[in-house]
């Protein structure tokens, strides 16, 4: 196992996730934009958002990464398929409490179940499993999560030479 | 303001008439509502809180007796002696302030849907019911009677430490009462008496939880609570611009339009409620908790005029991301979660005054209405003139949107009213259609939106596009025999919504045709201050009352056409048809003057704001 090769997947991985749901929201299957969510905790202008957002998005591709590499370190195992398998419980993870749950208490822009009047939400809330975004989003959430962790599994073996 | 009335026995049992109610049912001009920007209850003016949806707007109701009063759930709440009514709004607030006045004594009863508190833990949603013997004695009695899911599910009644608790599934209230009696359980409700005292003060509040275990206040916190909320409240309405002949209806308006927002995403409700009747025991009942993209320029304008910023940016932002999924096409309506899928199906409760079906969901939501584009570029359009600038994606969508009226505007659809009959080329849909282009032209022209797409250029396309319509417009539907713009191309009936033609651009106050169209609109659909909204078929059984945003319409065009006097008396006629505390439905019987539909309607008191500030413009133009 190799930090180099899981820093390597990592930044692979975000690339290839953020591309998927990218295509996914050019196919009209989700209104999930992780980069813009991001963002907009930082600025309201939607521009400026995306930038920031997909730095964020890409050191958050970086942390996540390393989590999975100290799980493998510590069940001294690695692989694409243990990756994939992370990714989903990542995923599920991301749908269900990250996104939906914890975003939106620190997220200045965002609603939550409890924001009331007078003030108003600039963001709609993602919802459980961030089905607000659209119904195929948990699917293409999840799909995607887990082709980011076989990418991490798969760099952190093949780093190790 | 007073709720006429003689003194009557308490009203309580369903099947009984009394000043207050028929057969349980009060009347729909009866009712207050109060909200928290993410739910909303009905309080009708004997005291009974008739409707509550929770933990949102359009979830599943706890109290739902104005659409069946033995199964639908209540807070019954009222003086066991004969007494009258009046009620206000506490100034600048949606807090609601009830008098009841017996022959002994008097009570007031403040009702809120309390607001977040900052920092501080409090319930998920909190109903207050405030009570005050400002005179003498009252005895009065109060029932806590929820039935959750619409009235499907009977609640499990218990007490934790010591306080009664109803649950159901993942609902819970709770129903905590200081100096109001002791509550005594039933399998069924939640019941307790009192007699207060002059200067006797007692307190019933209904905390609420979803999913999360129920938070229980104590009564300090509850007091602190409402009076935030009533600061909150007056702090929101304090900081708008309400000024004119009709300030205080045009405040109130903008106080019911914020009770429409549902502040978790920005979206704005049609009404809080679903299925009350356009006509009294007819079919024409409908879910209105969603938004509409056809009120959306409405709803920008007022906002920007009324000094909202922050609403009108989060309900813009809204309204692109929800619309993302389907784009180009719009839907007529999106969930306030910005979901597009609203399937509509019946509820066995018996609706009001035997009014069904009773519908949750929209099948009108699956319709294509051609004006929906109009509308939304037109708000993308008030939108960047307020901001001066857009967004690069959101202004690659209005142009998209564009492209898409070029090539859809020939198709008929089902019209602004959602007629459930064959789609039509009605004629305030290609009216918008024109719309849609001539502001893209515009927006285009200043550099907002992009000029080229697919490999084209755009402006030429939409130019063509735009003179083909208004041809369209001019030879087909305009009928020189009545000598007005008529519902549809080629036919002689009246539609009120081609007046939104003059209000939206299409034509100039100037235009001789529109002109006549107002008239002929004003002569053949106006009785009084009421006006149809039009005539011919629709696809449905029954009719309905006057429509009143249509009566709006019809007064801003008469002073934008130059008849200042004349759109002055029917706004004055107008503001006077309110209910005792400011608020309108979607439609009004001409005959008796009860509210028909779902209420408060946001599409009347959009108009109502967007007719009084353009006669007071145009009367202090006048004034020079």
């Amino acid at each position: 196992m190799s930090a180099w090769g899981t820093a390597a997947g990592a930044f692979v991985g975000t690339l290839a996730l953020t591309t998927a749901l990218r295509t996914a929201s050019e196919l009209r299957l989700t209104r999930m934009d992780l980069p813009f969510l991001l963002g907009t905790a930082v600025t309201a202008d939607r521009a400026r958002a995306k930038a920031l957002g997909y730095l964020v998005h890409f050191a958050n591709g970086e942390l996540f990464a390393f989590v999975y590499y100290a799980v493998f370190l510590a069940i001294g195992h690695a692989g694409w398929w243990l990756g994939a398998l992370f990714g989903l419980v990542h995923g599920l993870f991301a749908g269900t409490a990250l996104v939906n749950v914890l975003l939106p208490l620190v997220h200045p822009r965002m609603g939550s179940p409890l924001t009331s009047a007078p003030r108003v939400a600039l963001l709609e809330p993602p919802g459980f499993l961030m089905l607000n975004y659209g119904p195929s989003t948990p699917l293409v959430t999840v799909l995607a999560h887990v082709g980011f962790g076989a990418i991490v599994g798969g760099f952190t073996t093949l780093g190790s030479g | 303001m007073r709720v006429s009335g003689p003194p009557v026995d308490v009203p309580s049992d369903p099947g009984r008439a009394t000043a207050f109610r028929i057969d349980g049912y009060a009347r729909l001009r009866d009712y207050a509502v109060i909200g928290d920007g993410r739910s909303a209850a009905l309080v009708a003016a004997d005291g009974s809180v008739d409707w509550l949806g929770a933990p949102d707007l359009d979830s599943p109701s706890v109290f739902a007796a104005v659409l069946d009063p033995v199964r639908g759930g209540r807070f019954l709440l009222e003086p066991e002696e004969p007494f009258t009514v009046a009620r206000r709004y506490l100034p600048g607030t949606n807090v609601l302030e009830t008098t009841f006045t017996t022959a002994r004594g008097s009570l007031r009863v403040t009702d809120a849907l309390t607001l977040e508190a900052d920092g501080a833990l409090g319930p998920m949603r909190e109903l207050q019911r405030r009570l005050d013997c400002v005179a003498g004695t009252v005895p009065l009695r109060w029932s806590v009677q929820p039935r959750f899911g619409y009235g499907a599910h009977r609640p499990r009644i218990g007490r934790r430490a010591g306080i009664p608790v109803a649950v159901s599934g993942a609902d819970a209230l709770a129903v905590c009462a200081w100096d109001a009696g002791e509550p005594e359980c039933t399998d069924w409700a939640v019941n307790g008496r009192v007699e207060l005292g002059q200067g006797g003060r007692a307190l019933l509040a209904i905390p609420f939880a979803h999913q999360e275990p129920l938070v229980l206040p104590s009564r300090s916190e509850c007091d602190a609570r409402v009076e935030q909320t009533i600061a909150a409240w007056r702090g929101w309405a304090g900081e708008r611009s309400s000024e004119g002949r009709w300030q205080d209806a045009v405040l109130r308006s903008a106080l019911a339009l914020k009770l429409l927002i549902y502040a978790p995403s920005g979206a704005i409700a049609a009404a809080v409620t679903t299925s009350l009747p356009e006509h009294v025991g007819g079919e024409r009942n409908w879910d209105y908790r969603f938004s509409w993209v056809r009120d959306s320029a409405f709803t920008l304008d007022a906002l920007l005029k009324l000094g909202c910023p922050a609403e009108a940016d989060a309900y813009f932002w809204w309204l692109m991301h929800a619309s993302q999924l389907t784009h180009p096409r719009l839907r007529v309506l999106y969930r306030l979660n910005g979901g597009g899928h609203a399937p509509e199906r019946s509820l066995p409760l018996d609706g009001y005054r035997g009014s069904r079906p009773v519908r949750i969901g929209n099948a009108a939501g699956a319709q294509t209405q051609l004006d929906t584009y109009g509308e939304l570029v037109q708000t993308g359009w008030l939108y960047a003139g307020a901001a001066g600038r857009l967004d690069a994606d959101v202004a690659r969508r209005l142009a998209e949107l564009a492209d898409f009226v070029c090539a859809a505007w020939r198709e008929p659809d089902s019209g602004i009213w959602e007629v459930r009959s064959a789609p039509l080329h009605f004629t305030q849909s290609k009216m918008m259609c024109w719309v849609a282009l001539d502001r893209a032209i515009d927006l285009c022209e200043r550099g907002l939106i992009p000029s080229r797409g697919s490999a084209r250029r755009r402006p030429a396309r939409w130019r063509s596009a735009r003179a083909q319509v208004r041809d369209f417009v001019e030879t087909r539907c305009f009928s020189s025999v009545h000598q007005c713009y008529t519902r549809s191309a080629d036919s002689s009936e009246l539609d009120a919504a081609v007046l939104l033609g003059l209000l939206h651009g299409y034509a100039r106050p100037g235009d001789p045709r529109m002109r006549a169209t107002v008239d002929a609109v004003a002569r053949e659909l106006r009785h009084g201050p009421f006006v149809d909204r039009y005539s011919g078929e629709d696809g449905l059984r029954g009719s309905e009352g006057a429509f009143l945003a249509c009566s709006f319409w019809l007064a801003e065009c008469l002073a934008r056409t130059g008849r200042l006097d004349e759109a002055t008396a029917l706004m004055d006629d107008l503001v006077g048809l309110a209910n005792d505390v400011g608020l309108y439905g979607e439609e009004i019987d001409p005959a008796t003057g009860a509210f028909l539909g779902n209420l408060p309607q946001g599409l009347s008191h959009l108009a109502l704001i967007s007719a009084a500030r353009a006669i007071d413009s145009i009367a202090e133009a006048a004034d020079g």
